[in-house]
């Protein structure tokens, strides 16, 4: 049975019309942090705030990935009794938080930043090295 | 026989790991079949356990180290890497833990590499947390594998160790029959263990003092930390914690995982834009930069959302500016050749019909400080990450170290008027370039560390596009504000001088130039309290920009003016070629022909000759530079000392050397000039030295300096020996 689309689905994506990098924060060393610096071609696209919240929120599910706790330890220990073969079978720590960071991501696009002509780029595409935020054009302007 | 991706098969690279895998696995196993029965036999059933699970320790461990991803970083997309290209900087700057850590462009993977990863030749690959490359795994070690490496490592000597007292305890007991197949055999392991064992214990011992010590292979033999601090490490304790217990990094080179599809379509919400600010962005990781953002609700209140462009001060912006216009391939190509200079030159230009190419700009630091258009937008870069960019000559390391740009200090330059500048630049280069093009020769200049700062007048330069500085035409009462802001703020000595020849108009247009000048400050003066009649040309003509104007970035704006302004000087030309000729004519004998342009300019006019210096800039990277400088040197003493201080900035410095003396002499000529001009004129209409096309002067209240020409549109200065320029507005 042939899938109709709405007319909606058929009209093309917004063109691309920029793309700003949010750039890794070393100030504290090498752990997963981002700038939360607001960059000037968001201003006028999304609140400053909203956008800080959001690498805020990043910035702590990284911390937590990488946090040197019981989680972490155990994973280790196994790891190394059963000669690593659990990597097989488990996901580790990390992992689990990417999930979750891809989820938060994915759902910050869909509520906040699509409906702003925005779009997050989950950064562990880029090797945790930047927060792509690709602007798309506002057609829709007259001025 | 290519195996993939253009990757030939290599049979040499496999040899150290198929040597080392072959020992170790056969070593050992002849171990258990020769020796471990009588072992077992004889002492007890936990030694062969004991070597079988060591044995499998290290095996494991040296699967995970061989096969396991260390951590390479993908490659940067196109997107990502267009801003950083060939003219990008081979260095970026950043502090992590109060200590500057560099990051180097790698060519390859076009991204710079973060902290602690470096480029595997053999692998071809960024690595994170790059230790070495081991060729007995034939693996590089990363981040990621590490811990396996350095546990094989542990391992491998416990077990060599294990292997060979336990191969001499056997031996011992069968002295006798040394001939003996199992003897023998075991003398062999033996011989294989003892031979391996002093440099796999060399090696173990020395990870494990890097492994206390927070560092890697690398930085250790490149002796990066080598009598100084290493920002990485968290302790003895903390770093072996780090090394053994932190959770499994993630792999970077993942499959292209299928995301779900967003939809982007127009209309897009945006954001209340009642309380913007106009920001200056400088993009750095953080280290310096201090900026003032100039908030000027007249002018934003007439932005169009769509603007991207930040408003910014040249320098402040470059960053960003640079990145916008390099995503430019016509503009790209029209820069031309890769001349230190002239990237940022191009990169400065005002890209007219492709606004909405991609633009990108990296985050950076911004201090916005809500200002009611009265602050001086004051751009202190100590963003490292920029030098470069604007920097014309990439060959010298001491600008990769040098403030950035402190922005804005207005040249005595400066003082002349945008309009004539630009129009001199288009007459007397040719115009070489659309205006765009002394927008960039403008950067350049500017990154020369300056030790001044200048004050940058809100009103005129701070903001992005050229409404701005249109609307302090418009607005005389903020003049004088920013007038007192900007002397609150450098006690720049000679900020009397430089307030007359700030033309508010080319603001804009000054900024990179003032970025470059290290000269006293002082715009805001300037825009005084104009005369209305000498505005009257003006806002005639520009009645209608500052709608047109608010919709296009600064740099366009500037570019639109100055062709306004060409246009009218053109006219104005025509009318008055004689007054302008003198003018140059009284400079031409000073400096020699290349520098003549730039100098009628300079002294005769006291205009900021922007276009000249692109040419100047070009070949002489600082002449020019220095040429302003100096200038403002004899105005103010300070700025003496960095004359030569910038010529380093760029590539000849030392053609520039043999002009200064003729250059002081007409400068203080100038000076003088301007000064006796300037002090009636502090209080009153600063406009008085610009000879801008906007406005005229205003002889009267300059008192006796300015002829009452006025209407003839000559404004005349007096100089040293009551020498007259004229200067055709």
């Amino acid at each position: 049975m042939a899938e109709t689309h709405s007319l909606q689905d058929m009209r093309p994506q917004a063109a691309v019309a920029a793309k700003v990098f949010i750039q890794r924060d070393y100030t504290n060393g090498t752990v997963c942090q981002f700038q939360t610096k607001f960059p000037s071609e968001l201003e006028t696209r999304i609140d400053k705030q909203q956008f800080e919240e959001t690498v805020r929120m990043l910035n702590n599910l990284y911390a937590e990935a990488e946090k040197l706790g019981s989680q972490s330890y155990i994973e280790g220990c196994l790891a190394c009794l059963t000669a690593y073969t659990v990597f097989l079978c488990m996901e580790t720590h990390y992992e689990k938080i990417l999930k979750k960071i891809a989820k938060y991501i994915q759902e910050q696009n869909d509520k906040i930043y699509a409906p702003r002509g925005l779009l997050l780029t989950d950064p562990i595409e880029r090797g945790l090295r930047v927060i792509e935020v690709t602007i798309f054009e506002d057609r829709s302007l007259t001025r | 026989m290519p195996n993939s991706a253009g990757k030939r098969f290599k049979p040499t690279k496999y040899i150290p790991v198929s040597t080392a895998a072959t020992l170790l696995v056969g070593s050992t196993t002849l171990f258990f079949v020769f020796t471990c029965p009588w072992l077992t036999k004889v002492i007890s059933p936990a030694v062969p356990l004991y070597n079988g699970l060591v044995f499998l320790f290290v095996l494991a461990n040296f699967s995970m180290a061989t096969f396991m991803d260390p951590g390479v970083y993908p490659r940067a997309d196109e997107d990502e890497d267009k801003d950083d290209d060939f003219r990008a900087p081979l260095y970026k700057n950043v502090e992590i833990k109060g200590i500057q850590v560099r990051m180097k462009w790698c060519a390859t993977c076009h991204f710079y590499r973060p902290p602690r990863c470096s480029h595997c030749s053999v692998c071809d690959n960024c690595v994170e947390d790059f230790d070495h490359h081991c060729p007995w795994v034939n693996n590089c070690i990363g981040r990621r594998n590490y811990r396996y490496f350095f546990l094989f490592l542990l391992s491998l000597s416990v077990h060599m160790v294990g292997v060979f007292s336990f191969g001499l305890i056997f031996v011992l007991h069968h002295r006798e029959r040394l001939g003996a197949l199992h003897t023998t055999i075991t003398l062999v392991v033996m011989c294989i263990a003892g031979l391996f064992f002093i440099p796999v214990m060399g090696l173990t011992g020395f990870h494990m003092v890097l492994v206390a010590r927070g560092r890697t292979t690398n930085e250790q033999v490149t002796g990066k930390f080598r009598g100084g601090v290493n920002p990485f490490t968290k302790g003895c304790c903390g770093n072996v914690e780090y090394v053994l217990c932190s959770p499994l990094a993630p792999r970077y080179m993942l499959d292209p995982r299928k995301k779900p599809h967003v939809k982007i379509q127009p209309p897009f919400i945006r954001p209340d834009l009642s309380d913007r600010q106009i920001t200056i962005k400088v993009s750095d990781n953080g280290i310096h930069g201090t900026i003032i953002s100039s908030k000027s609700k007249s002018s934003l209140d007439d932005l169009d959302d769509k603007e991207t462009q930040p408003p910014l001060p040249p320098k402040a912006d470059r960053y960003n500016q640079l990145k916008s216009q390099m995503t430019s391939s016509e503009e790209s190509s029209l820069s031309g050749k890769t001349h230190p200079s002239t990237p940022a030159m191009y990169k400065y230009r005002p890209s007219f019909g492709t606004m909405p190419k991609v633009h990108y700009h990296t985050a950076g630091e911004k201090i916005v400080m809500p200002d009611d258009r009265k602050t001086s937008a004051i751009l202190e870069e100590g963003v490292r990450g920029h030098d470069y960019r604007s920097e014309p000559n990439l060959d010298l390391p001491d600008y990769a170290n040098a403030p950035l740009h402190r922005t804005f200090q207005s040249s005595p330059l400066q003082l002349d008027s945008d309009p004539i500048n630009s129009r001199s630049l288009s007459l007397k280069q040719g115009h070489r370039r659309p205006e765009k093009g002394q927008l960039s020769a403008l950067q350049p200049q500017t990154v020369t560390s300056t030790p001044y700062k200048s004050v940058f007048s809100p009103n005129t330069l701070s903001n992005r596009n050229g409404s701005l500085s249109y609307d302090s035409l418009l607005n005389p009462s903020i003049s004088p504000a920013t007038a007192n802001e900007c002397m609150a703020h450098r006690g720049m000595p000679s900020m009397g001088f430089h307030s007359p020849y700030l033309p508010t108009k080319m603001c804009h247009i000054r900024e990179p130039e003032i970025q470059r000048q290290q000269v006293a400050p002082t715009y805001s003066p300037v825009m005084p309290p104009r005369g209305v009649g000498r505005q009257s040309p003006h806002p005639r003509d520009r009645d209608p920009s500052p709608v047109r104007y608010d919709n296009l970035s600064q740099t366009i704006m500037a570019s639109i003016q100055e062709r306004k302004e060409m246009e009218e000087r053109e006219k104005r030309q025509m009318l008055h070629g004689r007054s302008q000729t003198h003018i140059y004519a009284q400079d031409s004998g000073v400096f020699d022909g290349a520098y003549g342009g730039s100098r009628d300019n300079l002294m005769g006019v006291g205009l900021v000759s922007y276009g000249q210096r692109t040419p100047v800039l070009r070949h002489a990277g600082s002449t020019l530079g220095r040429a302003t400088r100096t200038s403002s040197t004899s105005l103010h003493t300070d700025h003496s000392p960095e004359g030569p201080y910038r010529s380093p900035a760029h590539q000849p410095h030392s053609p520039a050397m043999p002009r200064s003396p003729s250059y002081s002499h007409q400068k203080l000529s100038y000076i003088n000039a301007h000064e006796r001009t300037d002090s009636p004129r502090l209080g009153g209409p600063r406009e008085a030295m610009k000879v801008n096309g906007q406005m005229d002067c205003h002889p009267s209240a300059q008192g006796a300096t300015l002829s009452p020409s006025r209407h003839s549109n000559v404004k005349k200065v007096t100089g040293v020996g009551g020498t007259t320029y004229e200067i055709s507005v």
